[in-house]
This record gives structure tokens, C-alpha cells and sequence, in this order.
């Protein structure tokens, strides 16, 4: 192992963490802030992936605009979900609400197999920028863009979340509905805000990952598992844990592939055991301390 | 179906059932019906943990782990052993796990659980020497192989799946699972040890799914790791509890055999691949539209008490 | 310290910022009946929370008689023989009153804590006024049945410490006097009680004592007619000037 591949795949990972981090990010703002859940966040992130796939190698379409086509795709589906069922049952208890979105998440994945097939695609895009050389190391021009929009989204998301006024009204929404109603916000109406940009931003997320990942119907639960191996490292609503813990798990990723033999199928387990880990020391995260009942 | 003669009589139907079909001479019967008893095992055992409010995804990883247990310890110790080393694994890796995981909100729980069935899959490829690698091990046949005598086996242990659910469905015990899952914190204000409750039931919950593996790596004496460890045995449960009816010993079973048929049915007209999209929409229909399931459905159909446990009142669908 | 059931030494709460609990030290004497009032935001329902194992305090200790409880779980405080009602009922609609009765006989303290013992979930929904509603599912009680299965609960929890936390808010007169003679009775049959209330009228009937909760900090104790005398705290409550 040299200093060149080392630090090659130190800055791959880099990229990939962000691209981790936004997807955490969608999750925070379903899940950690208002408490949907929403078991099938993952698999808005792969139809989001395939969508990008299919205009860039049937259309020629640029990935960013691929990418927004598919974030604002991916909002409608959550309009359509949120009115359709999920409003009924998050009126119902947690437990309604995860075995529906469970459901969603299971139909969605066999839609994907049965629509465009169980095998992985990789999309041939043409670079949308030029890769960036830093002293002896590469970064490719997709994975730069991963790291710019990435970042761009998880930064945009946390500071909705915490830096504006609406932001504010959406966790006083979450945390005390009968005191928000009173103050007369629109709690309902808020909700169905914050799960559409979550929706927005998992179509994004498949933008990107439909730049630098392979594309399959699966695609999604594997994200989710590291996002929530992100969350348990840097624990939901810290921007320096996310960045910390996306940047562990994809170096750790990363460096299992390349450096261990038959390394390629670990991905799980490394996410899963880093999991493990991590709550056995510290029940709440490294940072955090909303993933406890 | 709360009064004892009620219960009895499901009793005595299943056996009458399983007992017929598996002396029935009939080849096919007896592999549809060995195929919804270890379903129905397997639901059961996740709605015993679902009860407590936490949502396990990872039925398949100890279903897989009880076939490998038996086909590890049998060539070293004995098959009895090897049955209750099934037992001893399964309990402990729950216990563990849950010891870890089950403080979590419930879809972290549900996450946690999904990772551990996949990293269970990891495992066994990347270990092949202990594991037996991508081509399998050999589990000890169930009793010797004639499916007739595997089908009454494993419909004793579906009887004693339906006693344990039942004794915690009992007065003592079903209002404080059921105030468990809604309001834990209100529990924890009555007395109820919420976490080590919900450990207790994962570690039955847990035990049953590797028993379930273990019968059905039994049954020809031979499973690959894509046999057992697939999402599907983890999915199937959910979606037959929550079609059958939750928190009912009846349920499970009935949805058991309803989703088998159906998904007979599915594989028929979709093929192979993506079949289980069956299971998706059903399990969102009934949440959405019949949370009791088939079972609260049919009660009020007939009229009958939908109430849960002590009392009674006029019939009703939905939550 | 035997004539002391539970106490607080010290005890801070911060949530984010903001010092919900200020260093509060009180000590509510054995088999009495306690008063603990204060305005909105002043911390009350901070303290039994704390004091229920369901927050944990930033420095400080809560103690039952001699023992510290202060990181004791939540269902553990119960079993040690503190209960305490919820001033918004949290019940499962679904459930009974007998069924959520059943739940603390099972799980509560043990018999030889509790200072009143029953056999059956029916004796406690007797007790305390709901003997005809064992059947019936919390749904279909009103807000008076409510606060009477809430105190049964905690009761049946069998406590030596009875916290009540705003049990009388939203009741008739009539309510509240017959709800008042529960406390009575539970008090004669020697729970230490605690009560959390804003209607002075209980306070100054059923307390000896009375601690004054304001901005986290304990801004008197005393006699209920005495402290509710002082300056101090009218102010807290009416703010300045205000004439009653």
C-alpha cells in the first residue's frame, strides 16, 4: 500500500461521504425532525438514481438536470404517497407507520426489478467537470460534482432545519403539536412540506449516486444502511458528526475493497458492525443523542 | 376469540388439519402444508416481538442461523444437541442484539435488524471454511426425511408457537404488551421493564425463527446460504401477521395460509423475479385499511366481539 | 433523616440552554400531604419528572429516604414504591380501566411497600370511584373518570409516595371536593402525597406544607396560608401591582 493509493482512496471516500451525508441529511429531516417515518426513503433515492440513469443514457441529458428531474419527480411521488396513505396513517401509531412504509418500501423495490430488471447498470456519463488534480492524487470530475452537490444539499438541508425561521416552526411542529396548532401554525401542511423536500432531496441524492455508484433496484436499502451507520456514528441533527461519521464509514468502506481480498462484498458487514460497535460504546452516537427511544 | 372453548376449537382444527394432510398420501398437500406451518411459525414469532411495539426485519438471519447451527454441531456433537445448540445461539445472538439495539427507536430498530440478516449473508460467504461458503451446508434431515413424519414434527412446533403466543396473550400479561407498544413511557410509569420486556420477546421471537430454520434445513438435508438468508424470509412474516391479524395467535396462521396460496398465485402470473410486490401492497392496503386484519375483519363480519383483552363490545373495523 | 420520604439536593435540569430546574433542594416530610405550586414554566412538572427517573438531572441528587434514586430507571422509582399521575392522560384509549389497572398490579411495588393493599384491580377502581366502569374503555370516560384512573393507576402501583400532578384542573366543585376526599383517604392510610396543583383552594385545604416553584428556583416554603401571603410570591404569580 502506497502513499498514492492511500490517499486516492482517502479522497474517494471523501466524495462518497458526501454523497452519504446528503442522503443522512433527507432522512434527519424526515425521520429526526418530524418523526415520519419513512422506511422507503431509500428506495426514493434509487427511483431518483434510475430516473438520472435512464435521461443521461436514453436522452443524452446532463446528470445535474437529470438530477433535479428526478428530485422533482421524486417530490411528486411523495405528494402522492403522503396524500394517498401516509397522512391517514401518521394520524394512526409508529408502528402503523413503519409497517406502511415498510410496505412502500418492498412494492417500490420489486417495481424496480420488474420494470428495468435486478442487474446493476453503471451510467457512462461524460465527466461535467474536469477532474481535479491535488499534487499526485485525482479526483474524477463526477465524483467532484457528488462532493460539491452533496455537500451543497446536506449543508442547504441543516440549515432549513436550523438556521431559518420555517425551520424552526417545523421542530416546534414535531416536538409539540397541540402547542404548535394553538400558535397556529399548520402543522398538517408542515408535515407534508418537510416529507416533499424529503422526497426532493432523495431524488437528488439518486442523481448522485447515479454518477459514482452502480444502479440497481437495491441501491436504496444500501444507502439507508449507511446513512443510518452515519447517524449512529455522528448522531442526527450534528453537521460535524455526519461529516465525521460519513468519512469514517466510507473510508473504512473503501479501504476494505481495496486492500482486502474478496473485500468487495463487506459493505454490509462493515457498516453493520461499525453500527454495533458504536451503540455498544456509546449508546448515542458518537455526537448525538435522538437515535434512543 | 377469547373464550377457552373458542381457542380449543383452533387447536384441535390444526391438528385435525395438519394430522389429515400429512396421512393423506397426497405428496403436494403435504409440501403446501409444510410450507405454511413453518410460515406461520415464523409469523408468529415476529408478531410476539411486534406486540412490544419494535418492528424485526431480521427473521430471516436467525431463520438462517438455526439451519446452520444444526449443520455445524451435528457432525460434532450429536443431533439433539445440535437442536438445542439452535436454541442457545439463537437466544444468545437476540439477547445480544437486543441488548444493543433495542433502546432504538423503533426504525432504527428495523434498520438494525435488516443488517444484521444482510450481514449475516456477508459472513458466510466470506468464511466459507467454517461456513460452508456460497455451496451450503447439510443440516440433519428431519425426521429421516419422510415428509409426512417432517410435517407432524413441525406442526408440534407450530402448537407450541401457539401456546407461548397465547400465554402472553393472557389478561396478565397482554394489557402491559399492548401499553408497551403504544405508550412505553406510560409503562415504565406502571412498573413495566420496557427494554427488558421487549428483549425478552425478541429472544422468544428469535428462537422460534431458528427453530423454523432448522426444520426447514431438515427437510432435504441440504440449504445454500440464498436459501435462508434472503430478505424474503424477514419480509413474509410482516406481511402475513399484518394480513392475518396482529396481536392474535389466530392471525399469523390464517394470513399464513392465505399469502402461501396468493403468492403461488403471483409467482404463477409475474415469474420469478419481483413477485413479492404482492407483499408491498398488501401489507400498505391492510395498514391502511384494515389494521386487524383478515381476523378483525371477519369478527365483525360475523358480528362478533372485536375487542382485545378482557371485555367485550359490538364489533368494529379499523383502529 | 427517617421523617423525609423524597427529597431533591441541588438538583439542575438544562435542556439545550435554557435551566428548566435551578438548583432545587426540597424535602417533603413523610405521611404528609405536600403542596408543590409555582406559575407556568416554573419547573413543577420538570421536578416530578425528574424525581421519576424520567430526566435525568445535569448535577444534584434525589433521594428516597436514605436512598439515592437519581439514576434510577423509571419503572425501577416505580417498583421502589414512588408513583405519579400524568396531568394530560396518556392511557391507550383502548384499554379498560380494569385492564390499566391490571398493568401496575403486576409490575408495581412490591406488597409489603405499599401502604394500602389490594387484591384485585376492581377493590382499587372501587376505591377510588370507578367501580361500575371496570369494563369500559378509557375512550368513552369523562375528563372527572380520566383523573380518577390516573390516580388508580398510581395507586395501584402501590406507592408509599403519591405524586398528583394537576388532578383537580378542569374539574366541577363537586368534582374536586369528592376527588379532594380520595386524597383524604389515601393520606389516612399513610402515602406521603404530593400534590402539583394551581387551585389555591386545594392547597390551602388538603397541605401542610407547600413549596413555591419559580423560574427553577424555590422561592418559599411554609404553611399554604403564610407562603401565599408573601409578596414574592403573588408577584410571581400576578406579576407586579396586581391586586387580587
Amino acid at each position: 500500500m502506497d502513499a498514492i493509493t492511500l490517499s486516492q482512496t482517502i479522497l474517494l471516500s471523501i466524495t462518497i461521504a458526501a454523497l452519504y451525508a446528503a442522503i443522512a441529511s433527507g432522512l434527519t429531516l424526515e425521520f429526526g425532525v418530524t418523526k415520519i417515518i419513512n422506511f422507503a426513503h431509500g428506495e426514493f433515492v434509487m427511483f431518483g438514481a434510475f430516473i438520472t440513469y435512464f435521461l443521461q443514457s436514453n436522452y443524452a441529458i446532463n446528470p445535474i438536470i437529470g438530477a433535479l428531474v428526478s428530485g422533482l419527480v421524486m417530490m411528486a411521488l411523495s405528494w402522492i404517497v403522503f396524500e394517498a396513505f401516509l397522512a391517514r396513517v401518521l394520524r394512526q401509531d409508529e408502528h402503523n407507520q413503519i409497517l406502511a412504509t415498510i410496505g412502500l418500501s418492498i412494492l417500490m423495490i420489486n417495481l424496480a426489478m420488474i420494470f428495468w430488471g435486478p442487474d446493476a447498470r453503471v451510467m457512462h456519463a461524460p465527466d461535467i467537470l474536469p477532474a481535479l488534480r491535488i499534487g499526485i492524487v485525482t479526483i474524477p470530475g463526477n465524483n467532484l460534482v457528488v462532493l460539491i452537490i452533496g455537500a451543497l444539499l446536506f449543508v442547504g438541508i441543516t440549515w432549513f432545519l436550523r438556521g431559518t425561521r420555517y425551520g424552526l416552526l417545523l421542530r416546534l411542529a414535531s416536538d409539540d403539536p397541540v402547542m404548535a396548532k394553538f400558535a397556529g401554525v399548520n402543522v398538517h401542511g408542515m408535515f407534508r412540506l418537510s416529507f416533499l423536500i424529503g422526497g426532493l432531496t432523495a431524488g437528488i441524492s439518486g442523481g448522485l449516486v447515479a454518477l459514482v455508484l452502480y444502479i440497481h433496484p437495491l441501491v436504496g436499502t444500501d444507502a439507508v444502511m449507511r446513512a443510518f451507520a452515519i447517524v449512529a456514528l455522528g448522531g442526527l441533527g450534528s453537521i460535524g458528526g455526519a461529516v465525521v461519521g460519513a468519512a469514517i464509514l466510507s473510508i473504512a468502506e473503501n479501504m476494505t475493497s481495496t486492500f482486502v481480498p474478496g473485500g468487495g462484498s463487506w459493505g454490509y458487514g462493515i457498516a453493520f458492525l461499525i453500527i454495533v460497535v458504536v451503540l455498544v460504546l456509546r449508546p448515542s452516537g458518537l455526537f448525538g443523542k435522538e437515535l434512543r427511544a | 376469540m377469547r373464550t377457552l372453548p373458542a381457542k380449543i376449537l383452533l387447536y384441535v382444527v390444526v391438528c385435525a388439519a395438519i394430522a389429515g394432510i400429512a396421512f393423506s398420501d397426497r405428496p403436494f398437500w403435504i409440501q403446501l402444508a409444510i410450507g405454511i406451518t413453518i410460515t406461520a411459525i415464523l409469523a408468529l414469532a415476529w408478531d410476539i416481538l411486534s406486540r412490544t411495539g419494535q418492528v424485526s426485519l431480521g427473521m430471516a438471519a436467525f431463520f438462517g442461523l438455526g439451519a446452520y447451527t444444526t449443520a455445524i454441531l451435528d457432525p460434532i456433537t450429536n443431533t439433539y444437541l445440535a437442536w438445542l445448540g439452535v436454541i442457545v445461539v439463537c437466544g444468545l445472538f437476540a439477547a445480544v442484539l437486543g441488548l444493543v439495539t433495542l433502546r432504538l427507536r423503533q426504525m432504527y430498530f428495523a434498520i438494525a435488524t435488516l443488517g444484521f440478516t444482510l450481514s449475516l449473508q456477508v459472513v458466510v460467504l466470506v468464511f466459507p471454511d467454517f461456513t460452508g461458503g456460497a455451496g451450503g451446508v447439510a443440516p440433519p434431515l428431519l425426521a429421516g426425511g419422510d415428509p409426512a413424519m417432517q410435517l407432524l414434527a413441525i406442526g408440534g412446533l407450530l402448537i407450541v408457537a401457539m401456546l407461548v403466543s397465547d400465554v402472553l396473550l393472557r389478561r396478565r400479561f397482554r394489557p402491559a404488551f399492548f401499553m408497551i407498544r403504544t405508550k412505553p413511557e406510560l409503562a415504565a410509569s406502571c412498573g413495566v421493564p420496557v427494554v427488558r420486556t421487549r428483549i425478552l420477546a425478541f429472544i422468544i421471537s428469535g428462537v422460534f425463527a431458528g427453530l423454523a430454520g432448522a426444520c426447514y434445513g431438515g427437510l432435504y438435508g441440504y440449504v445454500t446460504p440464498s436459501d435462508v438468508y434472503t430478505v424474503n424470509w424477514s419480509i413474509m412474516p410482516l406481511a402475513v401477521a399484518v394480513l392475518g391479524g396482529m396481536d392474535t395467535t389466530f392471525g399469523p396462521i390464517l394470513g399464513a395460509i392465505i399469502l402461501r396460496l396468493l403468492e403461488e398465485v403471483a409467482r404463477e402470473l409475474i415469474g420469478g423475479v419481483g413477485y413479492q410486490v404482492v407483499y408491498g401492497a398488501v401489507i400498505i392496503l391492510f395498514v391502511v385499511a384494515l389494521p386487524r386484519g383478515v381476523t378483525g375483519a371477519l369478527k365483525a363480519l360475523f358480528g362478533l366481539s372485536v375487542r382485545t383483552p378482557l371485555g367485550t363490545r359490538p364489533a368494529a373495523t379499523g383502529s | 433523616m427517617a421523617d423525609v420520604s423524597l427529597s431533591t439536593d441541588s438538583v439542575v435540569v438544562a435542556f439545550g440552554g435554557l435551566l428548566a430546574l435551578d438548583g432545587v433542594s426540597i424535602a417533603f416530610p413523610q405521611g404528609r400531604i405536600t403542596g408543590l405550586i409555582g406559575p407556568n414554566g416554573s419547573g413543577k412538572s420538570t421536578l416530578v419528572n425528574a424525581m421519576c427517573g424520567q430526566i435525568r438531572p445535569a448535577s444534584g441528587t434525589v433521594r428516597l429516604g436514605d436512598e439515592d434514586i437519581t439514576r434510577v430507571r423509571p419503572d425501577l422509582v416505580v417498583k421502589r414504591g414512588v408513583a405519579r399521575t400524568y396531568q394530560i392522560p396518556r392511557v391507550p384509549p383502548e384499554l379498560t380501566v380494569e385492564e390499566i389497572i391490571s398493568v401496575p398490579m403486576n409490575y408495581g411495588a412490591s406488597g409489603r411497600q405499599a401502604k394500602v393493599a389490594f387484591r384485585h384491580p376492581r377493590a382499587v377502581a372501587e376505591f377510588c370511584g370507578l367501580g361500575p366502569l371496570t369494563a369500559t374503555e378509557c375512550r368513552n370516560l369523562s375528563v372527572t373518570e380520566m383523573r380518577r384512573l390516573e390516580i388508580a393507576r398510581a395507586l395501584a402501583c402501590g406507592p408509599s409516595v403519591l405524586l398528583l400532578d394537576e388532578v383537580m384542573a378542569g374539574l366541577s366543585h363537586e368534582d374536586s371536593v369528592s376527588v379532594m376526599g380520595l386524597v383524604r383517604e389515601l393520606h389516612e392510610a399513610g402515602i406521603t402525597i404530593i400534590i402539583i396543583e394551581h387551585l389555591m383552594r386545594v392547597i390551602t385545604t388538603l397541605c401542610h406544607t407547600v413549596f413555591v416553584l419559580n423560574n427553577g428556583r424555590v422561592l418559599a416554603e411554609g404553611e399554604p396560608k403564610v407562603v401565599l401571603a408573601v409578596e414574592a410570591v403573588r408577584e410571581a404569580y400576578l406579576g407586579k401591582g396586581f391586586r387580587p
